[in-house]
């Protein structure tokens, strides 16, 4: 029986929804612990029924669609189930983060037509497309670590390998052949080396975290009182009309997302619903969006109406702001100036264009500052990451009282969860490595 | 023309097993030798089991087969290895009376129903359709439908010592001479592998007051599931090392030793390798442990393990002189090394039947391997599939998740070798759930699918199944912690605040089901297997499930089978490398393609796609 796979299906940082699918035997099971509706009980769930329900992420909650497909009359013809998110990278990184923490595990590249097609879902014409796509997707891994960054990550990656084929070439060693009786310095080495991979490995992680910018680009979230042109900035920042901008109060009701790139970064904007207190039910969901948005932002573009003074709870949310990276931005400059000057604002007019690619620059600064150095090597996808991050747990389950045998399993382990970064994934050394590294026999 | 269901050709350990295999099925076997003399000889240490062949011996045993028996019936010494490195990795080591070995094996031979064993030479085999006629040095013929090699190292054997060589086979015996060459006019390519043994010295002359004594664990269990009661540890085992000495007589004597000179062509084995080949690769090692073994009850001869080689004769003495305990030994035999034709064993089928050839067998060193396990196994799988060969029944393969046969197996048919073919634990990649321990449970039910397992024993093995649930339900058993507070307070065991069970129990590191019984004596009905069981599964319960999942992907592959005629240069979608090394080993399954050494994920993916369309096509 296959494991429970999942993956975000809609393309990132584009469109309102997103959807993350997953599939295998344990697709229900895993959705039970993480959501919830009034209408659905999970013993009697209605396939093909879209339920509206609450998905938990830690201690919040996300309003979103769910949707279960019984085996065998779903895509890949196992149980399914799929997720209809509000859009936005954060967010639905989240999500998956949640189903993986659960028990599923992140689906290859293809997988999910592989299993249609083993479970017999696709045509024999379709069959023939997968096969171009399994070749074109080895050719496009190949390309992508020839890439200068996926290059230094696949060499460090060998490197990390490599010694763990030499631990492994010494406890093997010592099981093969106990006569010899090198136990206690091998473990000593092997412990002493695996330490050293543990600190590679977070040092990768934390790099790569701290540079996912890159890859996944700046989350900015736009927040202010209604009214005060937050949809008018993003439609500035875009250059084009994306958010509806009326003079009525809380025309935005949902977050608005999309991206543009700047100096090669792309800058994910979020337009949230104005914060304030609503007794409309749509909008309520909004405004809590809008909390969470905030809170996963990389940085806050806080927008004021510099016709008018603050009101209370704008300082409130300034307060609220002062330990998250953000800018002050003063709008309607326009207009006739009410509004005090705001430490290190900047003025705009999203209406007229003014100050726009200050703005930007700005954006890029505040965030990339000087702490980023593009030649750290980071890895390039969150695939990658998340085998990085098993690896640190992996090393972390070896004890001083974990048995030899155990050991050798799990510096294999290890060794084939750092492979999906290098690709090597069949280690035929360690037997030669045995005989070359150590004089053994009879 | 003397007429049989099927003629084995060697009474090698893997001659042996595949002549009692067949008979034990109701075959007419007839079960040619070169000499009887040599029946089951243990021709290098006189030992069975070890690492990882402690498991292939536990292997054949649940099978039904004849080598656990025979070792526990002539066991002079026996210890478990690896103790205390986790349960994977245990094996029995054995010393076994290699003059008894030889005689209880004969005997078994000799009283089986079915079982006809007879001195002779095969020389010429003919392929007449169904029918496989078998030629002897004396002119005689006979005839079977299956035929079974396992001629070990005898065919085109030489021995040598220094520049001496003569054409004989282990020990003297006399070697195959002819065999090969019918094998060539098959259509077998040959390989020549190339191995050793060191010398004997008489007892009387060795010092043992120099030496470090290894005695035999006591209370420690059989190699069979079928012999009741305790081995018992009958004589000693000795260990000494090379001197500095020993060192530059080897290094100023280099020019001498045949492997260096380039008399000796074969490839030799790296893991057992001479002690002049240790002394090149390693030259910084300042000593090497050698073993005194005793050979047998009946005689003085004293095995050195550790000491193979092929130095010219008054090289080994001065060598063997300069060993500390050894000053005064008395040599008996010489050291030599041996070179011998064996088939390059990726032309079998996992069944290990030679490819295109219905019928014909392939057993032991013949196929490029190295060992008396590693031989009794293949045996034991070639005698169950030439038997159920002749039932027209299917053949049977065991996986890599199955044992270490599996593993033996695959990887020879597979991959290849280019050396004799050691099995070691690291080649198995499910070696948490292959253990010695748990054969019984792994393999009998197979045993007794091809009638090798006899009533008696299915029966003992349903009780002990019964017993072990029964034992394991007991693991659910709440204590009162209040109760047991010296128990891990004796064991460096924090003391838990709320009564736990005895499952949970054994979850602590330090606690074993043997210690909290000898508190709570709840488990006394049990025997020390069942306890030693249930303590295994209770306490890798996490690890054992970790393996379950990886054997659950593994199996995937391996079930999905290819079919036989399946044409891969006919297909686009695969690499033309990788098409071509598919088509020449022609594999059962997704599973053993995926191990073609060549063949990339990447054309594993698309050759499933290309299978199942081939299915298609061919349905409709």
């Amino acid at each position: 029986m296959s494991d429970t796979i999942a993956c975000i299906s809609t393309p990132l940082g584009r469109g309102a929804i997103s959807i993350i699918r997953m599939s295998g035997a344990e697709s229900l099971k895993i959705a039970e612990q993480v959501f919830s509706s009034n209408k659905l009980n999970y013993k009697n769930i209605i396939p093909n029924f879209l339920y509206l329900g609450n998905f938990k992420i830690k201690e919040m909650n996300e309003r979103c669609f769910m949707v279960h497909f019984r085996a065998p009359y779903s895509y890949t013809g196992e149980d399914m189930v799929e997720f209809q998110v509000h859009g936005g990278t954060l967010l639905t990184q989240k999500i998956l983060e949640t189903l993986i923490s659960c028990g599923a595990r992140l689906a290859e590249h293809g997988e999910f037509s592989r299993r249609a097609f083993e479970n017999g879902k696709l045509s024999l014409d379709e069959a023939e497309a997968i096969i171009g796509e399994i070749n074109a997707e080895s050719e496009g891994e190949l390309a992508a670590s020839l890439s200068v960054a996926g290059g230094q990550l696949k060499t460090a990656v060998e490197v990390l390998q490599g010694q763990l084929t030499e631990c492994l070439a010494q406890i093997e060693a010592v099981l093969d052949y106990p006569e010899e009786d090198f136990e206690e310095e091998t473990k000593d080495s092997v412990f002493f080396t695996l330490q050293e991979i543990e600190s590679k490995i977070k040092g990768l992680v934390k790099n790569s975290e701290s540079l996912k910018y890159i890859n996944n680009g700046i989350n900015i979230a736009i927040v202010g009182a209604p009214n005060v042109g937050k949809s008018s900035l993003l439609n500035a920042l875009l250059g084009r009309e994306r958010a509806i901008v009326t003079d009525i109060e809380g025309t935005t009701r949902d977050t608005i997302s999309d991206s543009i790139s700047y100096n090669g970064i792309k800058l994910n904007l979020v337009d949230t619903a104005g914060l304030r207190e609503t007794s409309d039910i749509v909008e309520q969901i909004g405004v809590e969006k809008s909390k969470a948005t905030i809170e996963h932002a990389d940085i806050v573009l806080f927008i004021l109406d510099g016709s008018r003074a603050m009101t209370q709870e704008e300082e409130d949310i300034l307060k609220e702001l002062k330990n998250k990276n953000h800018l002050v931005i003063v709008n309607k400059s326009d207009k006739e100036r009410v509004l005090n000057r705001q430490e290190g604002e900047i003025e705009i007019s999203a209406l007229k264009g003014k100050n726009i690619e200050k703005l930007k620059d700005e954006i890029f600064k505040k965030v990339i500052k000087d702490e980023i150095d593009f030649n750290k090597i980071a890895v390039a996808n969150e695939r990658q990451l998340s085998a990085l991050k098993q690896s640190a747990n992996i090393i972390e389950s070896i004890t001083n009282d974990t048995s030899m045998d155990i050991i050798a399993m799990q510096i294999k382990l290890l060794w084939q969860t750092l492979g999906k970064i290098t690709g090597m994934t069949e280690n035929e050394e360690i037997i030669d490595l045995i005989f070359e590294k150590f004089c053994l026999g009879k | 023309m003397e007429n049989f269901d099927a003629i084995v050709i060697g009474a090698g350990h893997a001659g042996c097993e595949a002549a009692l295999a067949l008979a034990r099925t109701g075959n007419r076997t007839l079960l040619l030798t070169l000499s009887l003399d040599a029946v089951a000889f243990l021709a290098c240490n006189p030992s069975i089991g070890g690492t990882a062949k402690g498991q292939l011996v536990a292997e054949v045993d649940a099978l039904g087969g004849e080598m656990g028996v025979n070792i526990d019936k002539t066991c002079l010494q026996i210890r478990m290895l690896n103790r205390g490195k986790g349960p994977a990795v245990q094996s029995l080591r054995a010393q076994a009376d290699k003059i008894e070995y030889h005689n209880e094996m004969k005997h078994t031979l000799e009283n089986t129903p079915d079982l006809f064993l007879r001195q002779g030479e095969a020389v010429d085999i003919q392929e007449c359709g169904e029918v496989k006629i078998v030629k002897t040095a004396v002119g005689e013929e006979y005839q079977a439908r299956a035929l079974v090699f396992a001629t070990g190292v005898y065919l085109q054997s030489r021995i040598i010592i220094g520049d001496y060589t003569k054409d004989v086979g282990p020990n003297g015996f006399s070697s195959a001479k002819l065999l090969s060459f019918s094998l060539e006019r098959l259509g077998i390519k040959l390989l020549r592998f190339k191995t050793g043994t060191p010398a004997r010295v008489n007892s009387r002359s060795i010092d043992f007051s120099k030496l470090e004594v290894q005695y035999g664990e006591e209370n420690i269990q059989n190699f069979s599931f079928m012999t009741k009661g305790k081995p018992q540890n009958k004589a000693v085992c000795h260990l000494t090392y090379t001197s500095p000495k020993t060192h530059e007589i080897i290094k100023a004597n280099l020019d001498k030793a045949p492997v260096f000179s380039g008399l000796i062509k074969g490839v030799g084995p790296r893991y057992c390798p001479s002690i002049e080949t240790k002394i090149v690769r390693f030259a910084d090692k300042e000593r090497h442990q050698l073993f005194l073994e005793p050979e047998a009850m009946s005689t003085n001869e004293v095995y050195i393990q550790g000491f193979s080689t092929s130095m010219p004769a008054s090289v080994q003495r001065e060598m063997i002189h300069s060993v500390p305990g050894l000053e005064n030994a008395e040599i008996m035999r010489d050291s030599y090394a041996i070179e011998y034709d064996c088939i390059e064993p990726r032309q079998l089928m996992p069944t290990l039947q030679l490819k295109g050839h219905e019928g014909l067998f392939f057993a032991g060193q013949i196929n490029g391997t190295s060992g008396y396990e590693e031989a009794a196994a293949q045996g034991i799988i070639a005698g169950i599939n030439a038997s159920l060969f002749l039932q027209n029944k299917p053949q049977l393969v065991l996986s890599r998740s199955d044992g270490y046969i599996g593993v033996l197996i695959d990887d020879i048919v597979t991959k290849g070798t280019n050396e004799p073919y050691r099995m070691m634990t690291s080649r198995a990649e499910y070696r948490l759930w292959l253990r010695q321990d748990n054969a019984d449970l792994r393999l009998t039910e197979i045993g007794r699918r091809v009638g090798l397992v006899s009533d008696a024993r299915y029966a003992m093995f349903n009780d002990k199944c019964q017993k072990l649930e029964r034992c394991q339900n007991l693991l659910q058993t709440k204590v009162v912690i209040s109760e047991l507070h010296q128990l891990f307070i004796e064991n460096d065991e924090s003391i838990p605040k709320e009564n736990m069970t005895i499952k949970d129990m054994l979850k602590r590191s330090r606690l074993d089901i043997f210690k909290i019984n000898d508190k709570l004596h709840i488990f006394d009905e049990f025997d020390y297997e069942i306890l030693n069981e249930v303590n295994i599964i209770a306490k890798y319960e996490g690890y054992l499930k970790q393996q379950d999942e990886e054997i659950a992907k593994f199996k995937k592959f391996e079930s999905t089978l290819i079919p036989e005629d399946f044409d891969y240069l006919k297909y686009h979608g695969l690499r033309i490398e990788a098409a071509e090394k598919l088509q020449e080993i022609k594999p059962l399954s997704l599973g053993q393609a995926s191990r073609v050494s060549g063949v990339s994920p990447a054309d594993i993916a698309v050759l499933s796609v290309l299978i199942k369309k081939f299915n298609e096509e061919k349905r409709d």
